[in-house]
């Protein structure tokens, strides 16, 4: 375990500004999930602090010591990459000894420790096998298996699961989650899918263009975002947001240009102090078993809500869209979030 | 059903006309060749049986072609895939300077043998010559590189390399093209420093590479004929007498086509043998991913 602090890094490539400013402090035994949109820079700054890249100013310390200048070996961290990066031609044992073999670990060692390793990730009986003969998640077992027997003082996840299906995600976020609280290691988990990093998360920093838009927990970030960035990234459907003209009924906080709303806060009807943002008409449902998705075109605006499938109105039907006018958020025309409530 | 079966062949047919004109015809008449001799004035055959193989093994001059030409074999084929695969790793880590020095590479490879050659008849010239000439910048007083019994082989050999590095630096860069950065990039992170990383995760995702060119190298090395034409004649004193050059005077300058026909067939059987056995090897040291 160790605390990872990042202090004013900054990368550029060529002329190209990759990463502007980022300050982040990340505490010992945390699990911190770095999201945002591809190309956003969260992969160079996990990089950075792997080694396998060099800021270009600023520095990154691991346990109150910098270590700019040290190799990727000397900095005691491991990294699990997106796509598992196995050598093809070692079985599942070399793969995970490797790098015990180069610190010169006696044999037997390496043995009990690969063996301890692959019990607790349930990949025995994988052990002779090459990475071809493996499936997804395997390879991800071992690539976890891999980092794990070098007994890092801090885990990088690059992505680890954007390669595997829809339901072993699930599965493997569950062996993540268990690993973190097991070994109780520190972890840093880029990750472009917010549900990954609602889920794992202890924080999660949200990384947009190169900066970071703010460090939370993840219901904290969910319920108080800082920018409209962040509150359209995290939540899925992502929020809806209209010109303030929609809220006209309301004295809205100085200076909102924008108001926000989660598709799920959307209702159909009058009730308990609920303002009418509009009117307009079902354009499509998205039916997912007890939810829906209905997409509603207000004008030239469209708006998606979640409801429960047996309230979920027909496509083509006029409906009018109510709100609980607390659950409303108000953003200012460079997208900051603006505090303070819309009185009726 | 019959049209369906003869299409096949029919698309094949060209390939195999010339395959069966320009290859195999001719190596099973080399075959017959070998076991005729043939006067060199009627150009009337007679029926010889292993006459030609006879005069071949116990012929000394033989020996000495076939002891020649494996050491030009290891002249040129260990430094040459040293040195290609060398540059190549050097070319990988610097992508903005492989295009200039790749197209560098490739160029002797371009140039036809003939006028390759001809460029170190110049640079190999013992007074006029570059070689010599930069060799005595540094101190040392060159030989005279293809006059000289000792150092004749030699300056075919480095003629030879500088010919067919490009060929294997190509070869090799696609080889390292096939290596993902992030399998070097984890061990990188395991601790490998920069051989063990060479020795432990490319060398093997290389091994086929390294094992088609070595391959094709022995087999290049083996028919060398056009250089060692121009630079030596086979000369001085047979030192340069090389299998293909030792086959090509009996065939077109002592026109004893049988004997030179029963050169090719054991040259063809030494080829395969070098195959056969680089094959084994590789069963046990080249990964197929």
């Amino acid at each position: 375990m160790a605390r990872v602090e990042l202090s004013r890094i900054t990368k550029n490539f060529g002329s190209l500004e990759v990463i502007r400013g980022v300050d982040l402090s990340i505490a010992s035994g945390e699990f911190l999930v770095l999201v945002g949109p591809s190309g956003c820079g969260k992969s160079t700054l996990l990089r950075i602090v792997a080694g396998l890249e060099t800021q270009t100013s600023g520095h990154v310390s691991i346990e109150g010591n910098v270590v700019n200048a040290l190799s990727p070996k000397e900095r005691g961290i491991a990294m699990v990459f997106q796509n598992y990066a196995l050598y093809p031609l070692m079985t599942v044992f070399k793969n995970m000894a490797f790098s015990l073999k180069l610190s010169g670990v006696p044999k037997d060692e390496r043995e009990r420790r690969v063996l301890e390793t692959a019990k607790i990730l349930r990949i025995e009986e994988l052990l002779n096998k090459k990475p071809g003969q493996l499936s997804g998640g395997q390879k991800q077992r071992v690539a976890m298996g891999r980092a794990m027997v070098r007994k890092p003082k801090v885990f990088l996840f690059d992505e680890p699961l954007s390669n595997l299906d829809a339901q072993l995600r699930v599965k493997m976020r569950t062996e993540i989650s268990l690993l973190h609280r097991t070994t109780g290691a520190t972890i840093i988990y880029v990750t472009h899918d917010q549900v990954e990093a609602m889920t794992l998360a202890d924080r999660i920093a949200i990384v947009n263009k190169g900066k970071i838009e703010q460090v939370g927990e993840p219901l904290e970030v969910y319920r108080h975002p800082q920018t409209q960035f962040v509150a359209s990234f995290i939540g899925t459907p992502s929020m809806n947001f209209l010109p303030s003209s929609f809220a006209s009924q309301l004295v809205l906080p100085s200076g909102a240009q924008t108001i926000g709303f989660r598709p799920e806060h959307v209702c159909w009807s009058e009730s308990g102090g609920r303002v009418k943002v509009g009117s307009g008409k079902v354009h499509l449902v998205e039916p997912l078993g007890s939810n829906a998705h209905v997409h509603v075109s207000l004008g030239e605006h469209a708006v998606v809500t979640e409801q429960e499938m047996s309230v979920a109105p027909p496509t083509d039907s006029a409906v009018d869209l109510w709100i609980d006018p607390s659950k409303l958020f108000f953003f200012d025309r460079e997208g900051a979030s603006l505090s303070g409530r819309a009185n009726v | 059903m019959r049209k369906a079966n003869l299409f096949p062949w029919l698309l094949l047919s060209p390939t195999l006309l010339v395959l069966g004109m320009f290859v195999i015809y001719p190596a099973i008449y080399s075959v017959c060749l070998s076991l005729q001799h043939v006067d060199p004035f009627t150009q009337r055959s007679f029926f010889a049986g292993f006459e030609n193989y006879t005069e071949l093994f116990t012929s000394s001059e033989y020996w000495e072609s076939v002891s020649t030409s494996f050491f030009f074999m290891l002249y040129t084929v260990i430094p040459s895939i040293v040195f290609s695969l060398l540059i190549a790793l050097a070319l990988d880590t610097n992508p903005f300077i492989r295009g200039f020095f790749r197209t560098l590479f490739m160029m002797p490879v371009a140039v036809s043998t003939a006028m390759a050659a001809m460029l170190w008849v110049f640079l190999y010239n013992p007074t006029a010559g570059y070689l010599n000439y930069l060799l005595a910048v540094i101190g040392i007083d060159g030989p005279n590189w293809l006059s000289d019994p000792h150092w004749a082989l030699v300056a075919v050999a480095i003629a030879t390399i500088w010919k067919e590095l490009g060929f294997n630096i190509i070869f090799f860069l696609a080889g390292l093209a096939g290596v993902p950065n992030e399998l070097r990039e984890a061990a990188t992170l395991d601790g490998a420093n920069a051989w063990q990383r060479f020795r432990h995760v490319v060398l093997p995702i290389l091994s086929p590479t390294l094992f088609f060119v070595g391959v094709v190298s022995v087999i290049h090395s083996f028919e060398s004929f056009g250089q060692i034409h121009i630079l030596t004649k086979g000369g001085p004193a047979g030192s340069t007498s090389v299998l293909v050059y030792s086959l090509y005077r009996d065939a077109f300058e002592n026109f004893r086509t049988g004997y030179a026909s029963a050169q090719a067939v054991v040259l063809f059987g030494i080829l395969l043998l070098f195959t056969v056995v680089q094959f084994r090897v590789a069963k046990k040291r080249v990964h197929y991913g």
